[in-house]
């Protein structure tokens, strides 16, 4: 594999007439090698950001270097095209060509750099044998299963050997049984290669299963880059903190001389906010029938299963209703004490105050 | 009607607007006249079929419907096929090599155009698409003065090659709306990722556009065939020589001076439609939908 | 705001590829369309005013450039015949043929072809009715004219010989000899042909009718014409709005028929505009006047041209 390439995306913005905001002023460093994450909802610009990387659209502002090669520069009118940015790319449905075999949608690209049949054929099938699907060669598109076609997909992107690869929603159209093994295989396989790797996705847990850094986007505008811990620990802001994490953290909103603020001794950091938000994961507190060291009480409205743990909706005495890891024992109706290891504190307008370990 | 005839027939009904036949004998009424009206449809084409195998002097006195005499015959097909001034065999073969390369070249060379138009952005494009719509609008009888002087200063007058441009560039225009709005249906992701793989817009058209788009191009193409074949004011207007003549051409003057041998006029007729029916047999489907695509949308 | 758009028009542009590369596309094209077509159509209108089109060819003689040729065509018998209006008989002049070809035309054939379209989609074979009757439409125009003609003819024609079956026998003769009754065979022969054009536009339409609409209207008790009136004429507003503006465009375009069969005859009875510029061209060989002709004929198809695509375009769904 060639020398991996560092990315960077400098104030790129992109509007659609007639005034749809699609990027604002986006700026983004990615690290030859990395495998990077942009996570956000529907709508929040990040298949028009890859696109842009990727050439095949441009922004109204801003440019992007590729490898230290300015590729777009709204300002100065430069445009490469995306065969010349040395880039491979995976759609969400995997766009593989139906006419053609997955050999042939594989050999695509180097036909086209004329490469002699025998290199062709070498690479074709050194790629194929990596991706384990050497025995799908001969067969057309609709004859595979979705797991199978992604994998021609990604092949297809491999074999001319870029610098970077892109994936957009890679995951979305696979069948949650196969998301999981299809996640741990491309991680596999980007440590293996070292190409520099850009993921957009929707769902935070490809984030989490994949991402070396994830940048989180909503309309257009970048919340956070960080590491996957980093988002998760530190949040900067209630979008990222909601986003994160599953189950979903826990965000109240209370007055800023809510009880709660004050026994925790609190009221300082929130001066100037008429109210605030309070962030608790649920796995970050725990409901049970022992009251010893606890911070709330109240009653249990509902227990949920989620695979091997359980949780307690709980409404607490002084009005909070949190959803919290459940104790052995604990069931609807009857009386539960919460014991909170980590809380987070937000402001009126969105961002992180602090952060209380408990 | 006894009652479990009532019910298949019921069950037997096709859905959606079938509804509105309510009572089965209604429905029973409505496919014997349908069937009726399908028959009575053909008849011109029985009568034409009837008179050309059969010698005109029988059909002449006992009309082509007679059982009795009844004498088939191909001399009429013969006389047709072999005339002396204007022979069909000959007459076919024209229309062959007229109509083949009048459909291979518009058809390319507007999908090449179609293409762009769906695709690509460029100076006075919006201008150059009205035109072409115009220009679909505009009567044969519009071009042919200028063309057939223009022809005759490049020695085209009379020959194929001017009668297939003449074509050709008269295709153009409507088989590029058609496939226009053909490509512009088409999702983009496959050029998308070509372009990533490396091709180059030639690439991209030829390699993956024209083979996922085969349909429609099809559908232009047997179309174009078809309105070629059919075609007879652009051969009536450029071409002179007997041996050069289209079949259309010829049909008009197998008609006698004073007096029309039917006998051999329907032979002929029947020879002449015999491509343009095969065709619409052949590629029904491909036929039906170009048809409706072209006299819809936009 | 504006100098970034542009900027990025541009911009956007070159994701097409380089401009010459998406310019090559077009060009091959538009040399043929601007050499056989656009230039002629030019040159037609120009030669319509006693202008030289080509050089080195003088077609026009030396009569003065001007409105001349337009002036005498419209003054012309053929062109439109005073006497034949006045006194309702045959020739009536090229242009009323014309209209009176769209008026019986265009309402039998948008009628039969719409009411035989909701028919036939009930019918077991449905579809093969449907393409008996769509055979007008795939045989060359040529054969059509000789099929009416033939069809209309006194003994051996099907139209008499229904005539004589249902006792109106006195009516039989050869139609497509007779000044008054020449002009009316033809059109009757191209409602047999086109209909099958608007039944198949019509099925088409019909089919993609949503057909809940349908049932609904079924449920509230409407019965087969009321829906057919209220409902389903209303929804298939675009269909006709094409089918309309085709089917005029093809009645004022009819050249190959009245060709095969009467050549505009029997003296003029049936002369179509089409014809009377071939007949300019190639009898009289007066190439101005017949290329005026060609333009008269082709501003009046401009306006249906401009009606539709307004139509179309804009959505007719109002």
């Amino acid at each position: 594999m060639p020398e991996a390439a560092g990315i960077k995306v400098e104030r790129l913005s992109r509007v659609f007439p007639p005034n749809v905001i699609a990027l604002r002023s986006v700026n983004l460093e990615i690290k030859p090698g990395e495998f990077f994450v942009i996570l956000g909802p529907s709508g929040s610009g990040k298949t028009t950001l890859l696109r842009i990387i990727a050439g095949l659209e441009v922004p109204t502002e801003g440019r992007v270097v590729i490898g230290g090669k300015v590729v777009v520069d709204a300002e100065e009118g430069i445009y490469v095209e995306p065969k010349d940015r040395d880039i491979g790319m995976v759609f969400q449905n995997w766009a593989l060509y139906p006419h053609m075999t997955a050999y042939d949608n594989i050999a695509f690209p180097l036909r086209i750099k004329k490469l002699p049949k025998e290199e062709i054929d070498r690479r074709v099938r050194s790629v194929a044998e990596a991706l384990g699907i050497s025995e799908l060669l001969d067969r057309k598109p609709t004859h595979m299963s979705g797991g199978q076609q992604q994998r021609v997909a990604v092949a297809r992107a491999l074999v001319k050997q870029p610098k970077v690869l892109l994936l957009d929603e890679p995951f979305s159209n696979l069948d949650a049984r196969i998301r999981v093994s299809a996640r741990e295989f491309v991680k596999e396989l980007q440590r293996k290669l070292g190409i520099t790797t850009i993921l957009v996705t929707h769902d935070q847990a490809d984030a989490f299963a994949v991402g070396d850094r994830v940048a989180v986007l909503r309309n257009g505008v970048i919340q956070q880059v960080g590491t996957p811990d980093e988002l998760y620990d530190e949040p900067v802001n209630v979008f990222v903190a909601n986003f994160i994490g599953d189950p979903p953290m826990n965000i109240v909103k209370v007055v800023s001389n809510h009880e709660v603020i004050k026994s925790l001794g609190l009221t300082d950091l929130v001066k100037g906010n008429e109210y605030v938000y309070v962030g608790i994961r649920p796995d970050e507190a725990v409901a049970s029938s022992n009251s010893v060291d606890t911070h709330l009480s109240g009653e249990v409205v509902l227990i949920e299963h989620a695979g091997s743990r359980r949780y307690a909706r709980v409404r607490t005495d002084v009005g909070l209703t949190l959803k919290v890891l459940a104790d052995e024992g604990l069931v609807e109706g009857g009386r539960a004490y919460v014991r909170i290891k980590k809380m987070h504190l937000f402001s009126e307008g969105g961002s992180r105050i602090t952060t209380l370990k408990l | 009607m006894g009652r479990t005839s009532k019910v298949k027939l019921l069950s037997k009904a096709k859905p959606g607007l079938t509804g509105l036949i309510r009572s089965p004998i209604k429905w029973l009424i409505v496919n014997v006249v349908a069937w009726v009206i399908g028959v009575l449809w053909i008849l011109p084409f029985v009568g034409l079929f009837m008179t050309s195998v059969r010698p005109f002097g029988e059909v002449a006195v006992y009309g082509w419907w007679s059982i009795h005499p009844f004498t088939f015959t191909l001399k009429n097909y013969y006389n047709a096929l072999f005339n002396p001034m204007f022979s069909l065999a000959k007459g076919f073969i024209n229309s062959l090599i007229i109509a083949v390369p009048s459909t291979i070249i518009p058809v390319i060379l507007a999908a090449l155009a179609a293409y762009a138009f769906a695709r690509f952005s460029f100076p006075i494009k919006n201008y150059l698409f009205i035109m072409m719509l115009f220009l679909m609008a505009v009567p044969q009888q519009m071009t042919i003065i200028p063309i057939f002087f223009m022809l005759n200063n490049m020695h085209l007058l009379n020959t194929y090659l001017g009668l297939i441009l003449v074509h050709s560039s008269w295709g153009i225009p409507w088989i590029t709306f058609f496939l226009r709005n053909y490509f512009s249906l088409l999702p983009k992701e496959l050029e998308e990722i070509a372009r990533v793989d490396g091709a180059s817009n030639r690439e991209i058209f030829f390699r993956i556009v024209l083979p996922v788009s085969l349909p429609g191009i099809i559908s232009a193409a047997v179309l174009q065939f078809a309105w070629v074949w059919n075609d007879f004011f652009f051969a009536l207007m450029l071409i002179y020589d007997p041996n050069k003549m289209v079949i259309t051409q010829m049909l008009p003057r197998l008609k006698g001076q004073y007096q029309v041998d039917w006998g051999l006029l329907s032979a002929g007729s029947i020879l002449a439609m015999s491509v343009p029916i095969l065709v619409y047999v052949l590629l029904n489907k491909y036929y039906i939908t170009g048809f409706r695509g072209w006299a819809m949308k936009r | 705001m504006s100098r970034r758009d542009y900027v990025s028009r541009k911009l956007m542009a070159k994701v097409g590829g380089p401009l010459l590369s998406r310019i090559t596309f077009l060009i091959p094209g538009l040399i043929l369309v601007f050499t056989f077509v656009v230039y002629p159509v030019v040159a037609t209108i120009l030669l319509s005013f006693n202008i030289n089109p080509i050089i080195g060819v003088n077609v026009v003689g030396n009569r003065p450039i001007g409105f001349i040729n337009y002036y005498r065509i419209l003054t012309n018998f053929e062109f439109i015949n005073t006497y034949g209006l006045r006194t309702l008989s045959f020739p009536m002049g090229a242009i009323i043929h014309n209209i009176i070809w769209i008026a019986i035309h265009l309402p039998l054939t948008v009628i039969i072809g719409l009411l035989l379209a909701v028919m036939l989609q009930n019918v077991r074979g449905g579809f093969i009715i449907r393409s008996l009757i769509f055979l007008g439409m795939v045989v060359p125009m040529i054969v059509g004219g000789l099929l009416i003609e033939y069809s209309f003819d006194k003994f051996l024609g099907v139209v008499n010989i229904f005539l004589r079956l249902i006792g109106l026998g006195f009516l039989a003769k050869s139609w497509t000899i007779y000044p008054n009754t020449a002009l009316f065979a033809l059109i009757l022969g191209s409602v047999w042909l086109w209909t099958g054009f608007t039944l198949t536009l019509y099925s088409a339409g019909i089919a993609s009718l949503p057909k809940e609409v349908i049932e609904a209207a079924i449920i509230d008790g409407a019965g087969f014409w009321t829906i057919l009136r209220k409902v389903i004429i209303p929804l298939l507003k675009p269909v006709t709005v094409t089918v309309v503006a085709m089917t005029i465009l093809w009645d004022l375009k009819i050249f190959d028929i009245v060709y095969a069969s009467t050549r505009g005859g029997p003296g003029g009875a049936s002369m179509v505009l089409a014809l009377l510029m071939y007949s300019y061209f190639a009898r009289a060989q007066d190439y101005a006047t017949s290329a005026a002709v060609a333009t008269i004929l082709t501003l009046i198809t401009i306006p249906v041209v401009v009606v539709w695509m307004r139509m179309t375009l804009k959505g007719v769904s109002e």
